[in-house]
């Protein structure tokens, strides 16, 4: 009787175990980053308690933000139909080179200058898109081998920074404010709006996540599988020429490769944002999420006086931080 | 033997006294184990012999998996013992259960398919080397020992990726003889074989049996367990509700045991004399691909189900490909409702009218990541907009729809928002089936419906589909099973090797008749249906 006893008790305790384990993992794997963020926000409040809760700082945050904000939920597009972009740095740099230069050298109006832009980019994206789904070149080599054409495309066009003849208008789109706040803000809020919209509200957005769950699936239900993944590049494509644009307005010149630098902030943010809330899926409000806990991150550092090669550690950490607990958020999704 | 689920205790040789017998060689006493609150097996024992064929059954969910999980060391049971040879086995290592002598063979064949089938068969053996390279030779001794015991005629050598369903089992049986294996279960053996190779199977199964290795063979095709097995077990609900020796046991008695209760005889089903003078709702004229479809033409009616009989690789799954816009036809062409249409892709089908839910549940239907209501509703995104002409969804269209069906059709689920990875087979193929009711489909093809789907959910699909055709869709019903043909369709059409080679209508609608024109042409050659 009493090993019966025993018996039962350590099956409650084992039972309460488990339990607590279920709970922690569905705990992290939903909230995990909205923790960290708020966490790293109080840390670094009470640590740099005169200079980084105030108006100002948060909103230099959000402005560095947002143009990181725009070209991850391109990315995001393309990571939902189960492909991948590795040019969006590359297009970002490529773009904010030929938008100063149309207006420097080919003497283009700024609206013109910036309509090309935007329609190279979807170009671009579209030729990602035709490699992947027509040729069918895996995803990585593809954008990885378009992006670096660019690179030297750009270096053709211009070897040099583009400095001059660039009209006030243009670099006063990313520099005016209003009431108060970085004009990029206002660019990201509208541009995730839509996106978000898109993804979650409309035909396409259900199609692409179909598309991303089950390929086979998606074309037996009637969908144009490739017209989708067409549609993800596209926009991946739009939203780094968004961010190229508004990168050269803020700093006035076009400079070859300023954007590179986006493609492993983007890429450590998207994937932190499909550990937030849902259990491995890439979704926008993930996104912006993950762009946030980045842009804090440095933001914060940098306060706190951290020096700078601390910098890339903190990125490559989160960003494998941010892979791994996006696996482990889909293990746990695939084990219910 | 009709009461024998009413009075498990009273008969035969399976009662409670032989079954503590000492010449069990595993047994397995009071196995109970919960996931989240909910028993998947309570209480189970099972008592294995040295050499014999001993049938697991049960519907999908009576916790065989769970059982045969804690044989495998996977999962670590709550409460119960398992003790085998006098020894008690630690529970919860799959190197423990390996050494024991258990091996596990899993329906998806964990074979790697670049390697050759000795290779895997080697896989975690330690291998002879000379000067630290891998001696092939010397490591393959036992392989091919094991081999010629089951009489693998391939070499050993050829990848797995070439080989046949069929011989990649017996590359699983040749890596569980290797290791000595005294046991060796088997999940659904015979899903994905012919029936040549089935009954080659089965004479593996015999041989291994009179040399001593025990099979704990799990499959919901009945006719073979019972003709199989030396005994049988019945699982339901979690809890062991019978247990028989050969010849104890109908088919009958066992479906009873399993569901808890009888489904309707084969006299009381409903046939679909489908109206022929009408104009046919689908046409194939001579339709050929490559080498597997060799000129197909046949008929389908509005209300009509009609079944595609043969073997494995007769070309029925490349035909439903060709309908369905998968593959493009090299010759000939198909009618919907009278009009020569052109299938180039999957989504012209689709929005002609024409659907294909496919013998591959998991790897081709389901989002399995996504939940039912998506599953439903992904293909009728079309109906469930706010506003029309405007691509945003409603969601309460959305909701509306997915409900309707989930309660149609009678899936199980706690809810629409419930991701569909964690229902049953047989739901989950309800909900692929719930897909296209809102999508004004005018033919339908089922591939293997109710494959690895218990008995109980089998009747609730083919309900649905006699549905559909009450509603007038055209529906063409590809199965292996003889006697879901028999049961659900009242015109079958046999291919053979590419080929119609028959049709049977009504009564002559048997196993025999089914098997006779899968194995040969009716008389007259290819039998078309005009």
């Amino acid at each position: 009787m009493t090993a019966s006893g025993e018996m039962g008790n350590h099956k409650t305790s084992r039972t309460r175990q488990i339990d607590w384990r279920r709970l922690g993992l569905l705990f992290l794997s939903r909230y995990g980053t909205i923790f960290g963020l708020v966490m790293m926000i109080i840390i670094f409040s009470v640590m740099a308690p005169t200079t980084f809760p105030s108006r100002a700082n948060l909103l230099n945050i959000l402005s560095q933000a947002s143009l990181t904000a725009i070209i991850a939920s391109g990315l995001t597009y393309t990571l939902v139909v189960g492909e991948f972009d590795l040019s969006i740095g590359y297009v970002a740099s490529f773009i904010g080179l030929i938008v100063v230069g149309l207006m420097s050298y080919q003497g283009f109006p700024i609206w013109l200058s910036i309509i090309c832009s935007l329609a190279i980019g979807i170009g671009l994206g579209l030729i990602n898109g035709t490699l992947v789904t027509k040729i069918r070149i895996n995803a990585v080599i593809a954008t990885l081998g378009l992006g670096t054409m660019l690179t030297g495309i750009g270096y053709s066009y211009s070897a040099f920074p583009i400095a001059t003849g660039i009209p006030r208008e243009f670099t006063s789109i990313a520099l005016t404010r209003q009431f108060g706040v970085p004009n990029p803000v206002f660019f990201m809020a509208g541009i995730l709006l839509i996106l978000w919209i898109i993804l979650n509200k409309t035909d396409i957005g259900q199609k692409m996540q179909a598309v991303g769950s089950n390929i086979e699936a998606a074309r037996l239900s009637g969908i144009r599988v490739d017209r989708i993944k067409m549609f993800a590049f596209a926009t991946a494509g739009f939203c780094s020429a968004i961010t190229g644009t508004l990168l050269s307005s803020l700093l006035g010149s076009g400079t070859l490769g300023v954007g590179d630098g986006y493609l492993l902030d983007a890429f450590a943010a998207v994937f932190l944002g499909s550990a937030t809330l849902r259990e491995g899926e890439f979704h926008i409000v993930g996104t912006l999420i993950g762009v946030l806990i980045l842009a804090v991150g440095f933001n914060g550092l940098a306060l706190l006086g951290a020096p700078t090669h601390f910098q890339p550690i903190f990125k490559g950490g989160i960003l494998i931080l941010a892979v791994g607990m996006s696996t482990l958020a889909r293990r746990y999704a695939a084990s219910h | 033997m009709s009461n024998i689920a009413i009075h498990p205790q009273t008969h035969a040789i399976g009662g409670p006294d032989t079954v503590r017998s000492p010449e069990s060689w595993m047994q397995v006493r009071g196995l109970t184990k919960s996931f989240a609150g909910e028993r998947a097996l309570s209480g189970a024992d099972l008592d294995l012999k040295r050499g014999e064929v001993h049938g697991l059954v049960g519907a999908n969910g009576a916790g065989k998996s769970t059982l045969i999980r804690c044989l495998a060391g996977i999962t670590h049971a709550d409460d119960g013992t398992i003790t085998i040879d006098g020894a008690n086995l630690k529970q919860g290592s799959p190197k423990a259960s390996e050494q024991a002598g258990l091996a596990f063979i899993h329906q998806e064949l964990n074979l790697i398919q670049h390697f050759s089938a000795l290779q895997n068969m080697l896989l975690g053996v330690p291998k002879k080397t000379r000067f630290g390279l891998i001696d092939w030779k010397r490591s393959g001794i036992r392989a091919r020992q094991a081999a010629e015991r089951i009489g693998i005629a391939f070499p050993l050598e050829t990848r797995v990726s070439e080989l046949s369903v069929a011989d990649r089992w017996l590359i699983m049986i040749g890596k569980a003889l290797m290791r000595d294996a005294s046991m060796i279960a088997m999940d659904e053996p015979t899903a994905s074989l012919s029936g040549p190779e089935s009954e080659r199977l089965f004479s593996i199964i015999r041989d291994l049996s009179a040399s001593g290795v025990a099979i704990l063979y799990v499959s919901h095709r009945l006719e073979e367990v019972l003709d199989l097995c030396d005994r049988i077990t019945v699982l339901r609900d979690g809890r062991i509700v019978d247990h028989a020796d050969r010849g104890h046991l109908d088919k009958k008695g066992l479906v009873r045991a399993i569901i808890g209760h009888d489904i309707k005889s084969e006299k009381d089903r409903e046939h679909f004399a489908a109206d022929r003078s009408s104009t046919p709702i689908f046409s194939a004229r001579d339709v050929a691909w490559r080498d597997a479809v060799k000129g197909v033409s046949l008929d389908v009616y509005p209300g009509e189900v009609l079944a595609l009989g043969g073997l494995v690789g007769a070309g029925r799954t490349e035909f439903a490909h060709l309908v369905a816009g998968v593959q493009r036809q090299d010759r000939g062409y198909f009618e919907l409702g009278g009009q020569r249409v052109r299938i180039p892709d999957e989504a012209t089908a689709v929005n002609l009218g024409i659907a294909l839910v496919p013998e591959e549940r998991r790897s081709e239907g389901l989002m399995l990541e996504q939940s039912v209501g998506y599953n439903i509703n992904i293909a009728s995104l079309r109906n469930l907009r706010a506003f029309a002409g405007l691509p945003f969804i409603s969601g309460s269209k959305g909701r509306r729809q997915a409900e309707a069906l989930v309660e149609k059709l009678r899936i199980k689920t706690p809810h629409i928002t419930t991701r569909i990875a964690s229902l049953s087979g047989g739901n989950q193929q309800k909900a692929l089936i719930a897909r296209w009711l809102g999508t004004g489909v005018k033919l339908l093809i089922l591939d293997e419906p109710s494959r690895g789907v218990d008995v109980g959910a089998r009747e609730e699909i083919h309900n649905a589909i006699r549905d559909l055709a009450r509603a007038g869709v055209g529906i063409i019903v590809i199965s292996s099973d003889v006697e879901e043909l028999a049961i659900l369709t009242d015109r079958v059409l046999v291919m053979r090797e590419g080929r119609l080679s028959g049709e049977l209508n009504g009564t002559d609608i048997t196993e025999n008749n089914i098997i006779e024109l899968s194995y040969h042409d009716a008389e007259g050659g290819q039998g078309d249906t005009q």
